[in-house]
């Protein structure tokens, strides 16, 4: 069986470094390399890998970033120089991972586990990547992938099995459950006020009262947003 | 205890002082009713061995309440109480010895009128209030020296800390990201492997040498800068272009050591690294005035959110680290514009 292999490194001597690690594997195809985030999940997307060395700090996207964006949790191998924060992460849900300089032999060791792992999934990576709140999201804009800051997002809205980022303006849709999207926000920064809206506190202006009684919050764009009773507790509890 | 208790030849200076004191007031003294000089100072010499050591009985007196102008009548008085206690104990046990002379059917070993026991009294209370205020001054000047040797030790502990400082600036990241490098060269380009070893090399040594030194010179700088950028250029390729411009008085210039390297460093971390196509690091010094001049900046990503972490906390550190190597003001200011960012370092001019 070929597995077709994706090197995601910002440094084109550690790309070749796997590379002919990888001479010892046969099995392996090397379909593509990325030199930036954003380039490793634009490729994850476009040509779905089976294998994918994955660096931590690449310029424009983490490498658990792209995990995180592109819902890749199978096949992963890690690389990582040094980042105490990544490395405490994957200690802590028991992740595999390369250390630069790496051998061969401890190569062909990842190699061997992500293999077996291939088949039975990885439950670690899974959890490692959920308990990593989200800063950015991918979106689609026209046919080219964007990164969207979450800072920057007004609010989000449910709309059917979609949510919608607005910002400055514009929509962008993901197709994405709110529910899920809501478990991955810091909940410090982003509160679900309503069945179908999340809103950024930083672009939140005040909150009102309605005719009604009710509540709806005011953002700094002059948007309002409905509140409702339970959304109105998770807002006070917050602030 | 009592120091002097601890330490022989002290005490037997100081007990024999006493003992001659005791004996020249026996040959000086002429009583009204005058004994002969041999119980005189038969009387004499044990008082004052005794008194003398009464008076160092001030001395845990004085250790536990040292003196405080802001606490003054309540540590007086309890130096006044133990100098009273002393000199009535002391007055109390001269009696006792003067009565032993009823053995030998004399009045006493020498015969004291009251007035004359109400002067041995007052003597008494003068020697204990002495014996005070000795060992005040001995107390408050231990308390000095102690002081000073508490400075000094803070200034060593400040100097180790900005070593432990300068030390942390050899970031992990960087040395085990060119050791892989290295290992990747070896099979492709063993010259460029060599090369890129020794490189590194030079930076560690020059990291670790310069940091124990208080002040370098620029050209010393600027040498480890060029040893740091050599690796990063074999890493990042066309990506990294670079343009130094510092004349000759400049490069004698004396700074203190890795001011410019971690300006460098961030600049290609959050600069170019980002970057797709990568772009140029120019680092230039220039004298203006009293003062040395020396900008480092490069290209940003115009798009890029002005989020660079690292950069801020890494000038902060600058700062504090320049704020206590100089009196005079070193200033570190930041400056963006649409697509560059440049940080100027500006420091006392020292030729």
């Amino acid at each position: 069986m070929t597995l077709r292999a994706l090197i995601a490194d910002d440094e084109p001597l550690a790309r070749a470094l796997v590379r002919e690690f990888l001479a010892a594997h046969p099995q392996v195809q090397v379909l593509a390399e990325a030199d930036n985030g954003l380039e490793a999940a634009r490729s994850i997307q476009d040509l779905a890998p089976d294998l994918v060395f994955l660096d931590i700090q690449m310029p424009k996207l983490t490498g658990l970033e792209v995990l995180q964006l592109t819902g890749l949790r199978r096949g992963v191998i890690f690389t990582t120089a040094y980042d105490q924060h990544a490395l405490a992460a994957f200690d802590l849900h028991a992740v595999d991972y390369l250390l630069k300089p790496f051998s061969q032999q401890r190569f062909d060791a990842a190699m061997l586990r992500a293999g077996q792992l291939l088949r039975t999934g990885a439950p670690e990576v899974e959890r490692l990547v959920a308990a990593q709140t989200l800063a950015r999201v991918l979106i689609r804009d026209g046919t080219e992938l964007r990164v969207l800051l979450l800072d920057e997002v007004d609010y989000i809205e449910a709309q059917a099995d979609h949510v919608a980022f607005h910002h400055a303006g514009r929509d962008h849709l993901k197709a994405q459950r709110i529910s899920e999207l809501e478990a991955q926000l810091d909940p410090r920064r982003f509160v679900r006020v309503h069945r179908s809206f999340i809103v950024n506190l930083r672009q939140v202006h005040a909150l009102e009262r309605t005719e009604s009684s009710g509540h709806a919050v005011r953002l700094k764009s002059g948007k309002r947003i409905p509140v409702s009773r339970s959304g109105h507790e998770r807002l006070l509890a917050v602030l | 205890m009592h120091p002097l208790l601890t330490h022989l030849r002290g005490l037997v200076a100081y007990l024999s002082a006493w003992v001659l004191a005791g004996g020249l007031l026996a040959l000086a003294w002429q009583p009204e009713a005058p004994a002969a000089w041999t119980w005189r100072l038969g009387f004499l010499l044990p008082l004052a061995v005794f008194t003398g050591m009464a008076a160092l009985a001030l001395y845990p007196v004085c250790r536990s309440f040292p003196f405080r102008p802001a606490r003054w009548p309540g540590l007086l008085a309890r130096r006044a109480v133990a100098v009273g206690v002393l000199a009535l104990v002391s007055g109390a046990a001269a009696a006792l010895w003067n009565s032993t002379g009823l053995r030998w059917g004399r009045d006493g070993l020498v015969t004291l009128p009251p007035p004359a026991w109400l002067a041995l009294l007052g003597v008494l209370v003068v020697v204990f209030a002495v014996s005070a205020l000795v060992h005040d001054a001995l107390l408050a000047q231990q308390a000095l020296q102690a002081a000073a040797a508490n400075e000094v030790q803070a200034r060593l502990m400040a100097r180790e800390m900005e070593l432990k400082a300068l030390r942390k600036q050899l970031d992990p990241h960087f040395l085990f990201n060119s050791l892989n490098s290295i290992s990747a060269l070896i099979p492709l380009d063993p010259a460029a492997a060599r090369a890129m070893t020794v490189d590194l090399a030079g930076f560690l040594r020059q990291t670790l040498s310069l940091g124990e030194r208080e002040r370098i010179r620029l050209d010393e700088e600027l040498d480890l800068v060029q040893h740091y950028l050599a690796i990063e250029q074999r890493r990042l390729g066309d990506k990294l272009q670079v343009a130094v411009e510092a004349d000759a008085a400049c490069r004698r210039a004396w700074l203190p050591p890795l001011v410019l390297q971690p300006l460098v460093e961030n600049a290609i971390k959050h600069g170019i690294r980002p970057l797709e196509r990568g772009g140029r690091v120019d680092l230039s010094a220039r004298r203006a005035g009293e003062r040395l001049v020396l900008p480092v900046s490069n290209p940003v990503d115009a798009q890029a959110p002005r989020d660079a972490t690292g950069l801020g906390q890494g000038l902060r550190h600058l700062r504090t680290r320049l704020q206590t190597q100089y009196d005079e003001p070193a200033v570190v200011d930041v400056e963006r514009t649409a697509d560059r960012h440049t940080v100027r370092v500006s420091l006392p001019w020292h030729p």
